[in-house]
């Protein structure tokens, strides 16, 4: 845009500032709120008038990572003063922890369920991006019969509702014994973010002028030295930003989490919705739960912003 | 290793991967939306024709399911298309922290549907959510009223995914030639008419993309929709077939809506993308 | 880099060895609620008796039915033991996914242990078969809490009296029920009537309006016939469908979702003067940090109809043998621990509601909470919904046909059970019952 210059364009340049900083407030008013909610008494968690200034707690996380039970009686003295900080403010909040035979802390199903979103979209994600990198690399730099074909039933296979391929698949996956594990959760996310990747990536790769390689070539290169050295390096960032995508679904993804997977292999979304305790909502264990589970997604995007903004572009401009 | 080996090492893998499990599992139920198989008995399947296709389309609470669909694909969609395009025309100036200011806006699309789904059930409290009490509403009921709970819906996911809209007109718009504006100022054309001359119709293909993908998207919908109400108004059609596949287990009839379902967001995106390639001709 | 990827991907690799079972574990799965605590308390004493690990998992109510099945269905081994619904004993028993536990049963003298209610309800199917398939786990049914500070206040006792003609107190019946939630009615104080069941993802609304249907004299149909024509759409059906509705009407705002979670809340937010809910759900409004009203808080059985009946729709779960675990001996030596009448005794202690006959009719029990003697009436008066393979399509249809009209004030309550009486002949029809 042009400098500005006159009054009239100071005065609608200040409101359309203005406008954007109340969008952005709008924006961000309920990741504050659940934020702030993770952090509170459970008490103040659903007052009227909404309660905004209190003091944090980090009790809703000890209760996040704890089995815990109703508490039937309070607990005698000897116990309460016995007990370490954390126990403390479990008994606080009116429960207690559950332990285990041998008198172990007993952990909640948080910590398994974060534990598995991360090694499936991890794995999935590294899966997604390196076949979608070198099929990309395939598409852009050779030639393939019908290649505009290929890769609208690339494109197509995303099209699919979640649901519409969750039925077959659960059928598929019984034969084989793949329901409720890692690598069937992977694979289903691989074969989801797969098309997005080569699409993403192709779009890069073409941005890369061939002549490198063929410079390579001719200095006695081999292709694949070429694709390695000379190609991958250059494509760095693309691959950052499509990374960051395919990471992003496989970790938020709720459907096939929901009905392909059960104790062993599933993931925190479908997770975190059932921490609505036993007999009473405490709304500051799942704010808790959903706040550490942003927080990944979250310093992700702060830290690869640009990469960011410059791949979701792109992609959707080379459709 | 010839450059054709290499070809057909990087491409043939995922082809294969995708056909293996995409378009496999897809013949599978085809197979499937013909009989009566229940995944739940260990009874045989029976083939009964196209009765389960029959079956399906007479029935009046599937339509329901469709059109409810449709009404939320139309608002959501058209929603997160005004606000994204105004927040990023208002964005397109020369701003402080621009490259910051837009990451915080992007945040949103960056979270788990299930998990807003959960927050957005929260705000909406009418007993103590903030939404009402920021608003002034007092007891507004936004989920339990059969007639709001879908506009409820769509509000959150206009919330979530405006943002991409935004960051795509954000590229579209910054592709617009300056000197094109220049012309037009130094021709003291009028800002209407400068927007729909200029501005709309060089950001009508890429915007297009944008509508494309939350169409797909909107139509697909479940998560947000399942976590955040369950009235009959807001059962839209991805819902109705969870049920049908996972609460019911009429395999087979599922597997038929699925196609069904199948055939429609392949019909609407045909639709589109033929839009789509009229508008970049012009 | 490199190093990093090498290292995740054998840990993944570990990851996916791992979860071949161990054979000194149990895992026993159920629904997120106390009970499911208490039980995980409960079989720590069998760990440190036998050193078998037992894990109680759990899901929320919502997704139960589909996660247990999802599970039965994909011949899963995740599980061992089962807590499952009553009404799931047709459709798991007859695709083969709980193992027979008739000769178990018998040699063990279960039916005699278990109250009576429990045995039918729990886990005998088809029904008078003499086959069995779990062990009465968790009994339990709706019963209702009230404010006891709400119901003694003197001017509301007296206002109420010269409004409706009689004292303030306990409701008799249904027609009491309606006027106390008529009466404590008042939106412009922040004060409701009731709190009830509503949540049509599962079978909340069905068993609030079966708490209506079965003390206004009505039946579902005929579990032997599988008659349903003039039973669920018959004037005494109509009748309660009609009070169900009227009573949506006394609810806080928003109540068009709420299971037990938000009837709990009515109680401990001060929003409603009496609010449903399955007893299981009622330690947490005994306790005075989750609950600031607990003094206050009182609890009654369902009330009786017009014509006087008397009757409770019944929650509560059998345990059973998951017929994929492959740790069903391990299973079985379980179960017959949790038979035992000190295992069941101290259940009880814990806060599990036993069906061990002994224990439920013991003094002791009776008096331990201010519940219990509610609970031990109500487990005489109580009726179950379809428990028929197919269930799940006929809760939908429920679901589907009720909702609408309790929550949207669409058609009338004769329309509504109507066209649920035409939607439930068609499946029975489809699946050849009652021919």
């Amino acid at each position: 845009m042009a400098a500005v210059r006159t009054r009239g364009e100071v005065i609608r340049h200040r409101l359309s500032v203005t406008a954007v900083l109340v969008i952005l407030l709008i924006t961000l008013a309920p990741i504050f709120w659940i934020t702030a909610t993770a952090f509170k008494p459970r008490n103040l968690a659903t007052t009227m008038p909404p309660t905004v200034f209190f003091e944090p707690e980090i009790s809703p996380f000890v209760k996040l990572f704890t089995k815990r039970s109703q508490l039937r009686e309070p607990p005698t003295e000897e116990v309460y003063n016995a007990a370490p900080w954390w126990e403390k403010t479990v008994f606080d909040g009116g429960e207690k922890v559950v332990r285990s035979g041998r008198g172990e802390v007993q952990p909640s199903g948080y910590p398994s369920r974060f534990l598995n979103s991360l090694i499936v979209a991890i794995t999935s994600t590294v899966l997604a991006v390196s076949m979608g990198t070198i099929t990309a690399y395939g598409f852009s730099r050779f030639k393939v019969k019908g290649e505009d074909d290929w890769l609208f039933f690339i494109l197509s296979t995303r099209m699919l509702p979640p649901v519409v391929v969750a039925i077959p698949m659960f059928l598929m996956y019984r034969a084989v014994g793949l329901n409720d594990t890692h690598l069937g959760l992977i694979i289903l996310y691989t074969a989801f973010n797969l098309s997005f990747s080569v699409w993403l990536m192709k779009g890069f790769i073409d941005e890369i002028p061939k002549e490198y390689e063929d410079a390579a070539l001719v200095d006695g290169y081999t292709r694949m030295q070429a694709f390695f050295k000379i190609v991958l390096p250059e494509a760095a960032t693309g691959i950052a930003a499509t990374a960051v995508f395919c990471f992003i679904t496989a970790w938020n993804e709720y459907a096939f989490a929901l009905i392909m997977t059960n104790r062993r292999a599933q993931t925190a979304p479908p997770f975190i919705p059932s921490q609505v305790g036993s007999g009473l909502p405490d709304w500051t264990v799942i704010a808790a739960g959903t706040f550490l589970f942003l927080l990944p997604v979250a310093i992700f995007t702060f830290l690869l912003r640009n990469h960011l903004l410059r791949g979701m572009s792109f992609g959707a401009i080379r459709k | 290793m010839s450059d054709l080996a290499i070809r057909n090492l990087f491409i043939i893998p995922t082809i294969v991967f995708l056909i293996v499990f995409n378009i496999f599992p897809l013949l599978y139920s085809l197979g499937y939306s013909f009989t009566d198989f229940r995944a739940s008995t260990n009874a045989p399947a029976n083939f009964v024709g196209l009765d389960n296709y029959r079956t399906l389309l007479s029935d009046p609470f599937i339509w329901r399911n469709f059109t409810i669909t449709a009404k939320y694909v139309i608002v959501s969609v058209t929603g997160q298309v005004i606000v994204g395009f105004g927040v990023a025309m208002l964005l397109n100036r020369e701003i402080p922290f621009k490259g910051l200011l837009t990451t915080l806006l992007l945040l949103p699309m960056m979270l788990s549907m299930a998990v807003v789904g959960l927050f957005w059930k929260m705000l909406y409290d009418p007993n103590f959510g903030v939404i009402n009490y920021a608003l002034g509403l007092g007891k507004f009921e936004w989920l339990a009223d059969p007639d709001m709970a879908l506009y409820a819906i769509a509000i959150a996911d206009i919330w979530m995914w405006s943002p991409f809209v935004m960051l795509l007109s954000l590229a579209g718009l910054s592709a617009v030639p300056k000197h094109l504006y220049e012309a037009a100022a130094i021709d003291r054309a009028s800002g209407l008419y400068t927007f729909f001359r200029i501005t709309l119709p060089l950001v009508a293909p890429i915007l297009m993309i944008a509508i494309i993908f939350r169409t797909m998207e909107a139509f697909k919908t479940f998560d947000l929709a399942y976590i955040l109400a369950s009235q009959p108004t807001t059962e839209v059609i991805s819902i109705r077939l969870y049920k049908m596949a996972f609460q019911e287990w009429q395999t087979g009839m599922s597997c038929a809506l699925a196609y069904i379902v199948l055939i429609m967001v392949l019909a609407i995106t045909n639709i589109y993308i033929k839009y789509l390639n009229k508008v970049k001709e012009r | 880099m490199r190093g990093t990827w090498t290292g995740l991907v054998a840990g993944v690799g570990m990851t996916l060895m791992s979860t071949s079972a161990y054979s000194q574990e149990l895992t026993i799965f159920w629904a997120e609620w106390d009970p499911a605590n208490y039980l995980q308390e409960l079989v720590n004493e069998y760990e440190a008796e036998t050193g078998v690990v037992v894990t109680v998992e759990t899901t929320p109510w919502a997704d139960f039915q589909t996660k247990a099945f999802t599970e039965f269905n994909a011949q899963g081994s995740a599980y061992d033991l089962i807590v499952g619904d009553s009404q799931w004993l047709g459709a798991a028993s007859e695709a083969g996914h709980y193992v027979e536990l008739t000769e178990f049963f018998n040699a063990n003298k279960v039916g005699d242990i278990m109250a009576p209610a429990t045995v039918k309800y729990y886990a005998e199917y088809p029904g008078n078969s003499g086959r069995y398939w779990a062990i009465p786990a968790e009994g339990d049914a709706v019963g209702w809490s009230y404010r006891k500070d709400w119901f003694e206040d003197p001017a509301e006792m007296a206002a109420f009296e010269a409004k409706y003609g009689y004292p303030l107190g306990v409701p008799a019946d249904w027609k009491q029920l309606r006027d106390i939630a008529e009466f404590f009615h008042r939106p412009d104080q922040n004060r409701y009537g009731i709190a009830i069941y509503t949540d049509n993802s599962y079978d909340a609304l069905a068993m609030g309006f079966e708490n209506a249907l079965f003390s206004h004299g009505g039946e579902l149909g005929d579990p032997n016939t599988f008659e349903v024509e003039g039973i669920i759409n018959g004037p005494k059906a109509v009748a309660a469908l009609d009070a169900y509705r009227e009573l949506y009407g006394f609810t806080p705002p928003g109540w068009a979702k709420t299971f037990f979670v938000e009837n709990n809340q009515a109680i401990t937010e001060n929003l409603a003067a009496m609010s449903m809910n399955f007893f299981a759900f009622f330690p947490a409004l005994l306790n005075e940090t989750t609950n600031p009203n607990a003094a206050n808080t009182g609890f009654f059985a369902n009330p009786a109809g017009p014509s006087g009946d008397r009757f409770a729709a019944l929650g509560g779960q059998g345990i059973s043998v998951v017929s994929y675990s492959q740790n069903q001996e391990e299973a079985m030596k379980f179960l017959e621990w949790f038979i035992k009448d000190e295992t069941q005794k101290r259940w009880a202690e814990l806060g599990g509601y036993t069906a061990s006959a002994a224990v439920l009719e013991s003094q002791e029990f009776r008096q331990a909470t201010p519940y219990n003697e509610a609970f031990y009436q109500t487990m005489f008066i109580v009726k179950d919904f379809w428990a028929v393979p197919e269930y799940a399509e006929l809760l939908g249809q429920l679901n589907n046909r009720l909702y609408p009209h309790i929550v949207g004030g669409e058609g009338t309550a004769q329309e509504t059970l109507d066209a649920l009486a035409a939607d439930w002949k068609a499946t029975f029809a489809k699946y050849g019952r009652g021919q």
